[in-house]
């Protein structure tokens, strides 16, 4: 009965609590900004944002994103239905929000009035042998077809949402940024009809945990395929010499061969054949 | 040989048209290299045929006789040396191609299975005589037989999808040309016809060896294009075997980069005799000094010149970009004026007197129809020529 009487500094300190968590958390969420670094890459299709936490950045993404969407439009009969594709790279004037937090993060990133949102969700997890690594653990991209500088006379004009089903992609050891510069393709299923959306990215360096300091990168985590690369690189070099080689060795050979094996005019020493010229 | 593996996808574009032309070319081939032995001969006093000329640059010198003895030789030679080379490096970037894409979780990469295809090759810069070479041509024919026999087995085997109803009446005007150039340029040989009479035991069966050639040849390609578009329709790609399920695919990919292997030895001996005969032999008049010793065995400069050669169609084969586009300029030039616009242009030259009129009319006939096909395949592929170098520069 006592504990149902809310005394005026009970109410008056509890007041004071709202009012300070509100202050607080907008003051955590301002400081989480999202910056768009786009005119410092030489590449024209090649996007750089920065998401920062408490004056420091939290993550950063530098990509090239293409996009192909297949739509429905109406066929000239006015009854069947044609699917088109609209293909579309990310620009580099988008606005950027963000999160981060110590296991997982994420991105979005919307162009066109909202139109068009992209959405990387990060996650860090501990794997076996005391591996921590990152990774992207889905996508979803949100497009609206009746807009009309991308989708030309869609059929069902609306927003469509496609995601990614039980995605592990980018598997980057903790504490390094991924860095991959030929194409990776995600494939994501759309609502719309279960079309399958293809986003396309190359030229990427991303980090969405443990940026060491303000926008810079950590250590890179090259993909196999540049890794390859390398080597395919390295390769016809290497064989080119030996092919020099081989044939260096064939000629110098075959000439000693020629050498030692020249043929002398043989004269006859048996003088009985003489009688017969 | 390789562009049998083509001839589906030209009756993609032509329809029953790229079937009659498979059965016209062949003809029309058949004529112009008989047309061309003719021109070795001449009558002499007692009505009979002596064979006066030797080759292919013979001829053509005979036609410029009077005021330009040696100019119709070195145009046939030129023409001769591009089509032989060009023929090597296709060679070598089909085989590098096959082998890069029969194996591309390793990390090879296609000019190194080029590097790796010349070394194979190497070896061909021995080549003596064109008995070596025949026996290569075997092996090659073996294999090229295996790869039908595997594609039409797997075609049978399909046989009750075939799509009688999509074989076309009209023709792509666009795409058609592609077409053409693959028919037409699977039966050039007139290269080899001059040495091949030359070296036959009895030169009077030439002429019903050649008609026994180009009819078995003509009805094979034909049987083969049809059932092969019949199975895939639509689908019909570029090189027939990159339709087939990936297992077979892959027995059949290393059955052709060995026929690519083999075919090798053809173009390139054919291609050196050229430039011995023109450049280093002839006793003394020629530019260079003599290539081969007194024993008849080739000097050690004359295997690194080969080797050399060998060594130029691999740089060739790596460094040019869209080979195979180069290839139908080429081909449309030097292929279609060898083999339909030179002989009959000879013929009426060298023969006239003694020519009657119907052959004079195919003579002239196959002259115009031999240029408007050189000129369509020169402009198109300079279009593609061009096409591909502005998306490559727009990349």
């Amino acid at each position: 009965m006592g504990r149902l009487d809310f005394s005026t500094t009970e109410s008056a300190r509890l007041l004071l609590l709202a009012v300070f968590g509100v202050l607080a958390l907008s003051v955590v969420l301002a400081e989480q900004e999202g910056e768009n670094l786009s005119g410092l890459s030489n590449n024209p299709d090649k996007a750089i944002f920065a998401v920062r936490e408490n004056g420091t950045t939290c993550l950063m993404v530098e990509f090239a994103v293409r996009f192909l969407v297949p739509y429905d439009v109406l066929a000239l009969n006015g009854i069947d239905l044609i699917t088109e594709q609209a293909a579309f790279t990310l620009p580099r004037g988008a606005e950027i929000e963000g999160t981060c937090g110590s296991t997982e993060s994420e991105i979005q990133i919307s162009w066109k009035n909202n139109a068009y949102t992209l959405r990387i969700y990060f996650s860090k997890e501990l794997r076996e042998k005391d591996i921590e690594i990152w990774k992207i653990s889905k996508v979803q991209f949100v497009y609206d077809s009746s807009e009309t500088s991308h989708f030309i006379n869609a059929y069902n004009p609306g927003k469509h949402t496609a995601s990614t089903h039980h995605l592990s992609a980018l598997v980057t050891p903790a504490g390094q940024s991924y860095v991959c510069a030929a194409q990776q393709t995600l494939t994501l299923i759309s609502s719309d009809h279960q079309k399958g959306i293809t986003v396309s990215m190359y030229d990427v360096q991303i980090q969405p945990f443990d940026i060491a300091s303000d926008f810079m990168f950590s250590e890179a985590y090259k993909c196999i395929t540049d890794q390859r690369e390398r080597l395919e690189e390295t390769l016809p070099l290497i064989l080119s010499f030996i092919l020099a080689l081989i044939i260096v060795i064939t000629v110098v050979v075959y000439h000693f061969h020629l050498k030692l094996t020249a043929v002398q005019p043989v004269l006859p020493r048996d003088r009985s054949m003489y009688k017969n010229m | 040989g390789m562009f049998v593996l083509g001839l589906p996808y030209a009756i993609l574009h032509g329809g029953y048209l790229g079937l009659f032309l498979i059965i016209f070319a062949a003809v029309v081939c058949c004529y112009t290299g008989k047309i061309l032995i003719a021109c070795l001969y001449e009558e002499d006093e007692d009505g009979r045929l002596v064979r006066v000329r030797e080759s292919y640059v013979d001829i053509a010198n005979a036609c410029c006789a009077p005021r330009f003895p040696t100019l119709g030789g070195h145009i046939v030679n030129v023409a001769q040396i591009i089509e032989l080379v060009m023929t090597c490096i296709l060679y070598v970037v089909v085989s590098g191609n096959l082998m890069y894409n029969s194996f591309p979780t390793m990390p090879i990469s296609q000019k190194s299975w080029a590097i790796l295809a010349t070394v194979a090759l190497l070896p061909c810069a021995f080549l003596k005589s064109l008995k070596a070479v025949s026996k290569f041509s075997l092996l090659c024919t073996m294999a090229h037989f295996v790869i039908n026999v595997l594609v039409i087995a797997y075609c049978l085997s399909r046989a009750r999808d075939w799509a009688w109803d999509k074989v076309k009446f009209y023709i792509d005007v666009k795409k058609f040309p592609i077409s053409i150039g693959i028919i037409v340029f699977s039966y050039t040989s007139q290269i080899f016809l001059p040495s091949m009479e030359g070296s036959m035991s009895k030169p009077s069966d030439f002429h019903c060896m050649m008609n026994w050639t180009h009819i078995a040849a003509c009805i094979l390609k034909g049987l083969f294009a049809l059932v092969a578009y019949l199975t895939w329709a639509d689908a019909t790609k570029e090189v027939i075997t990159d339709n087939l399920p990936s297992t077979i695919r892959a027995v059949v990919n290393i059955f052709l980069v060995a026929k690519a292997l083999l075919s090798y030895p053809l173009p390139f001996f054919a291609a050196v005799e050229v430039f011995e005969k023109s450049f280093f032999q002839d006793g003394g008049r020629a530019t260079f000094p003599d290539c081969y010793g007194g024993d008849g065995r080739i000097k050690p400069w004359g295997l690194a010149l080969r080797c050399t050669l060998v060594v130029f169609t691999l740089l060739m084969a790596v460094f040019v970009p869209h080979f195979a586009l180069l290839m139908g300029l080429t081909g449309s030039l030097t292929g279609a004026g060898l083999c339909f616009l030179l002989p009959s242009l000879f013929h009426l030259r060298l023969l006239w007197r003694k020519l009657l009129w119907h052959q004079v009319f195919f003579d002239v006939a196959i002259f115009v129809i031999g240029g408007i096909c050189s000129i369509s395949g020169f402009i198109h592929s300079m279009e593609g020529l061009i096409e591909a170098f502005k998306y490559n520069i727009e990349e």
